[in-house]
């Protein structure tokens, strides 16, 4: 599981953020670190508690840096020249907290970097659908073309809010450690598929209750994956 | 005539009147920050500033290189703001240049200047004119090297690269930020000088006193 760290110029900001993206994880969360503010309280960042901060959450998988603004992308830079580990590194041009919150919760899903870096850097997708505004540059974990056709089933939201941040959430979690690959498309607005281990991709599917999504699984147990989704839309995410 | 050699103990005036200059003017650049930033600019240089006093009084530096590693650690970890890394790697460019000695003779105190200034280049990505501290820094150091290979002594190049930092910063006052967070207002951000590049002014000056 790759290690998060969170930079932001106020420390208030920064613990809220996290908890706000710790909501969405139910069960095992990825290492998170905090370098925030400028100490005594100070608004601020410190490139050098950005390196102590990377050096503690260092996983073999990796780091994604999550900042807000300004100097906190300078001191993150600057900390990739102190830090005394060496896993690799990425800094997110995520937004802070959308970034923070996909991030989370696709990390803790055992995401690679690569597909983690990618869901933060696409985590306005929903918001910017929501506004029905046009589809933003980035997108996020991709469903390839060629994905063998494997069993599939159509399943209809109860819950009265739809797929929301926290059903999309355990979606994603319950998949953690399944061989297989799903993708999901909405029949309502005929979306094109996207995949089922991607939050971001989720809610950007817009899935108001009463719509019907196809979800699609491959691979070595998408029956068991498949039953597990199924399972979980079925009983309305436990909300009901 | 004037030194042609700037010793460790004249680096270390330098530091000291650059902390004068940022703690009296305190209040002028956090006043020019809160026009067009997050009015912080003037707390942030002269606690900075003040922390690196603190730390080389604790801990005296035996060579160049020494004292301009703890003088850009320090300040990148107690400024706060983007002056922390863009100043911090200021500092520890030039020492990692100037090298494990004393005293610098002119070549090497441009060529340590001019490593510092690479290093705010690529810490803070800015180019000339985009309302930053570059748009004084920059100039300033063009100058020292033309003083320098005009023939000038230390303290006359020195002095051209206050002047040159003084000229850089008023022409800030007109342009619009492109960089940092001035660049959120836009065409607001005209008509205000830009406080990195008037601290910036203030190191050149406090470079020329220190080796007048």
């Amino acid at each position: 599981m790759i290690g998060v760290v969170v930079v932001s110029h106020s420390s208030a900001l920064a613990h809220a953020a996290v908890e706000l993206a710790l909501q969405m994880v139910q069960g095992e969360r990825p290492a998170i670190a905090i370098a925030a503010g400028a100490g005594e309280g100070l608004i601020g960042t410190d490139a050098m508690a950005v390196s102590a901060a990377i050096d503690e959450v260092a996983s073999p998988d990796g780091v994604l840096v999550i900042m807000d603004l300004g100097s906190a992308v300078m001191s993150a830079e600057m900390a990739l020249d102190f830090r005394s580990s060496d896993t690799e590194v990425r800094l997110s041009s995520g937004p802070f907290v959308e970034g923070l919150l996909a991030a989370i919760v696709t990390a803790a899903g055992g995401a690679s970097l690569d597909d983690v870096d990618r869901e933060a850097r696409a985590a306005l997708a929903p918001k910017i659908s929501m506004l029905d505004l046009p589809a933003p540059a980035v997108a996020p974990v991709s469903v390839s073309a060629d994905a063998p056709a494997g069993v599939s089933a159509d399943l209809t939201i109860i819950n009265s809010d739809g797929l929301h941040a926290r059903p999309a959430a355990a979606v994603v979690s319950s998949l953690a450690g399944f061989e297989a690959k799903l993708t999901v498309v909405n029949t309502r607005t005929a979306s094109a598929p996207v995949s089922a281990h991607s939050l971001i991709g989720l809610l950007s599917l817009g899935a108001k209750v009463g719509d019907v999504l196809t979800v699609t699984a491959s691979g070595a147990q998408a029956a068991e994956a498949l039953a597990k989704v199924t399972g979980l839309v079925t009983e309305g995410f436990g909300e009901l | 005539m004037a030194a042609q050699t700037v010793s460790l103990e004249r680096l270390e005036a330098w530091l000291s009147r650059f902390t004068e200059l940022v703690t009296e003017n305190r209040s002028y650049l956090t006043e020019l920050d809160s026009a067009i930033g997050d009015a912080d600019h003037g707390s942030n240089m002269a606690r900075g500033m003040a922390a690196v006093l603190e730390k080389t009084a604790a801990a005296p530096s035996s060579a160049v290189n020494e004292l301009f590693k703890l003088v850009g650690m320090t300040l990148v970890t107690s400024v706060g703001g983007a002056s922390g890394p863009l100043y911090g790697t200021f500092f520890l460019r030039f020492g990692t240049t100037a090298g494990a000695v004393t005293e610098l003779d002119s070549a090497e105190l441009a060529a340590a200047l001019r490593a510092g200034l690479g290093g705010v280049f690529a810490r803070g990505k800015a180019e000339l004119g985009d309302k930053t501290m570059f748009d004084a820094m920059s100039p300033a150091i063009d100058a020292f090297d033309a003083e320098i290979a005009a023939g000038a002594d230390v303290t006359a190049s020195a002095a051209g690269a206050a002047a040159a930092a003084a000229a850089g910063r008023d022409a800030t006052e007109p342009l619009v930020a492109r960089k940092g967070r001035a660049s959120y207002l836009g065409d607001r951000s005209a008509g205000h000088l830009d406080p990195g590049a008037t601290s910036t002014a203030f190191l050149f000056q406090a470079l020329a006193e220190a080796l007048a």
